[in-house]
């Protein structure tokens, strides 16, 4: 059964982004610790990762994926172009990461 | 199902979705759609105008005046509405930083209209224009000799009041139309938008307005 818990990736406190430190295979149970960094597609909020998965279910078809949501194409456009940035923004680390209430 | 594209309707609620289509409905609708309904809207402006002689001449101009050939009125609408658009094109092309489809443009800015056929409808109350040519002979008799005076009834008066009221918040509604319009189609935001979007406007009112002067002078003998 699919978990309903989401992974959090900045911290609660400070709001920095958090770092993976430990990796368990659920077959062996072997262990790996270290810090290791989220890849920037996981960083982004729920909402985020959702509309990518819609975009990419629709062939990158901003057009179809306008229709399936009953909206606008420059309102998709305009989605995926502040997406575009955020994305930007978190590989060259120039945003503080934190989701938007 | 809109939840994952905007915050606009992320609440759901019917109340939030309303208030969405009246002020920005280019949230929802863009493109060739809005195109076809907004030229629709511009045509159907201008034969109610021609029924009531309610001229659109310009951008943001609304008046009543003399009688003219429908063609007239159809192309006040028409000329209005391009010039605005190849400017906020033009515009938009130039400070926005994404993939600006002129039919989303044109489209738009067609169906950011509509609320003037709201104004050619509420101007054809009868009292509005009776008072409208009252007020114009009023004027008249203060530079030339010789025009009776004027009646003036309370019940035309009270119907040119509601009109004026009508077309002040149909032009409130149109401008703030036309820049949602300009902001969803070029994807332009704050202080850039606003400025940018007032150069235009005002830009597209002294073009339109030359236009109609010139096509005027060109087509109709008495202009």
């Amino acid at each position: 059964m699919k978990s309903n818990k989401m992974m959090p990736y900045v911290c609660p406190s400070c709001r920095t982004g958090l770092k993976v430190v430990r990796l368990t295979c659920s077959a062996c149970g072997t262990a790996v610790e270290g810090g290791f960094d989220l890849p920037v597609l996981a960083r982004l909020d729920a909402e985020d990762q959702s509309f990518l998965l819609s975009f990419l279910k629709s062939s990158g078809s901003l057009k179809e994926l306008a229709r399936q949501h009953g909206v606008s194409y420059p309102t998709v456009r305009n989605r995926l172009d502040a997406l575009i940035g955020k994305v930007a923004a978190l590989e060259t680390g120039t945003v503080h990461e934190r989701r938007e209430l | 199902m809109t939840s994952m594209v905007t915050s606009a309707p992320e609440s759901g609620s019917q109340r939030r979705r309303a208030r969405t289509w009246l002020f920005n409905p280019f949230h929802y609708l863009a493109g060739v759609r809005a195109l076809a309904l907004g030229v629709v809207c511009i045509l159907t402006t201008g034969l109610v105008g021609a029924w009531g002689r309610s001229h659109f001449d310009g951008v943001l101009d609304f008046h009543v005046g003399a009688s003219a050939p429908v063609w007239i009125f159809l192309a006040e609408g028409i000329i209005a509405w391009l010039t605005l658009s190849v400017l906020l094109a033009a515009t938009g092309k130039l400070v926005s930083r994404t993939h600006v489809r002129s039919v989303d443009v044109f489209g738009t800015q067609a169906l950011a209209r509509a609320p003037m056929l709201l104004t050619a409808i509420a101007a054809l109350l009868p009292g509005y224009g009776r008072f409208a040519s009252a007020l114009m002979l009023m004027q008249a008799k203060l530079t030339s000799w010789g025009i009776p005076k004027p009646h003036f009834d309370v019940a035309d008066a009270a119907a040119f009041g509601i009109v004026i009221l009508v077309t002040l918040t149909m032009l409130v509604w149109m401008v703030a139309l036309m820049y949602r319009a300009y902001a969803v189609s070029c994807n332009v935001k704050g202080g850039r938008a606003v400025i940018s979007f007032i150069v235009a406007l005002v830009l597209a009112e002294a073009a339109s307005k030359t236009t109609l002067y010139v096509i005027f002078r060109a087509f109709v003998p008495t202009a």
